[in-house]
């Protein structure tokens, strides 16, 4: 009887540490993570609009009045240039790394009246376009992140229906492109 | 002369270790993979705001967020507001606790926390949210919404038609409610205990 319940504990003991094995583990071996199912959406640097169902891929929007596409991106060679026009009730961005922790956020209000423009640079990179930004980039925001791997965000508002075209329109229109920068 | 009894127990005896290692190894394994799947299920992690009825994780898609957050995460697989995007509460049950359901009516009653738009929807457990282009209002916000003189707002959840604001829900179906908060302050700070969200009340049960 006695090693019966020696017997339990021991499964008990074995059990809570499984749990935690998996809990911590899970991270590192999911294929069910945003990260690879926004990579799975297709080519990098290019916005994926994200549908009502559930996609083979498993990404979903998850809220009625909010348009979302999705871009991975990878900043080991270069850093990524996200930009939109304005002209939508509200838009948000943000960005992830490869472990979907956010790296960035922005929305209508915080940005430039001009829309969206972030450069998403790793350390480097970001040093070096300090000292010599080209003109063209002088308006953007600077992100820097030591995580080179990542996916942005971008979610639209269409509050009724008539928005629909405008909110399809600004996604459509939304850049993620790589940019020269030596 | 070696009397029966005794032969016995030595054959059971060597079924005993390996039996022992048998249940050991299925207590672990079974309660480890079950408890990470029920904890996985039950909750998004730990540092959850609640107000009310509602419950929020403004730490879950940051680097800071729990192991269970981020294992939950993982396995969800699901593309997070970010701080300056917003912040979403979930109910699932109503004020007084119990779990909200088809068959009845609920008031959504009062005001939210400070935010510029927010959005709001009911899913079923599996977290599905309705498509914005339905016949039925399976989604508001805070556009379409028709509010009080002082800016509050009653919102009537039910799976039949109301006055006034109404979201309709699927009867005889528990269901879980989402309310989002679009550019808040409250996403960003801890101070959120201050702050009130509309309340979930119970109105009815059935046809009464």
């Amino acid at each position: 009887m006695l090693k019966l319940i020696l017997a339990i504990i021991t499964g008990l003991v074995g059990a809570a540490l499984l749990h935690l094995v998996i809990i911590l583990a899970l991270p590192y071996f999911s294929d069910r993570d945003a990260y690879t199912k926004v990579v799975a959406q297709g080519e990098a640097y290019r916005f994926h609009v994200i549908g009502n169902r559930p996609d083979n891929k498993g990404l979903v929007k998850d809220d009625p009045f909010l348009d979302v596409a999705v871009c991975s991106f990878d900043l080991t060679e270069r850093p990524v240039r996200l930009t939109t026009h304005n002209g939508v009730p509200f838009w948000s961005l943000a960005t992830f790394d490869a472990a979907s922790n956010e790296t960035f956020s922005i929305n209508d209000r915080t940005a430039a009246a001009s829309g969206l423009d972030v450069i998403i640079a790793n350390p480097i990179q970001a040093t070096a376009l300090r000292k010599t930004m080209p003109a063209s980039l002088m308006q953007s925001i600077l992100v820097e992140t030591r995580q080179m791997q990542g996916y942005a965000v971008l979610r639209v508002m269409a509050p009724q229906a008539s928005y629909k075209p405008a909110a399809a329109a600004f996604l459509k229109d939304a850049t993620c492109t790589p940019v020269a920068w030596k | 002369m070696v009397p029966s009894s005794l032969r016995k127990d030595d054959t059971l005896s060597v079924f005993r270790l390996p039996l022992f290692l048998a249940l050991i190894l299925a207590i672990a394994f079974g309660g480890g993979i079950w408890s990470t799947l029920v904890a996985l299920n039950a909750t998004v992690g730990f540092g959850a705001i609640k107000l009310g009825a509602w419950q929020a994780f403004p730490q879950a898609q940051t680097v800071d967020a729990d192991p269970y957050a981020k294992a939950h995460r993982a396995n969800a697989g699901r593309l997070l507001l970010g701080g300056a995007e917003g912040l979403r509460f979930t109910a699932d049950v109503d004020e007084s606790g119990e779990r909200l359901n088809g068959n009845c009516t609920y008031a959504i009653i009062g005001k939210t926390p400070v935010a510029r738009l927010w959005t709001l929807f009911a899913s079923d457990r599996n977290d599905q949210p309705p498509s914005g282009n339905a016949d039925l209002p399976l989604a508001l916000n805070s556009r379409i919404i028709l509010r009080e003189r002082d800016g509050s707002f009653v919102v009537q959840v039910s799976s039949e038609a109301q006055a006034g604001n109404w979201l309709a829900v699927q009867p005889a179906r528990s269901f879980r409610l989402t309310l989002t908060l679009l550019d808040t302050p409250t996403a960003g700070s801890s101070g959120l205990i201050d702050l009130s969200m509309p309340r979930v009340q119970k109105i009815g049960c059935g046809h009464a």
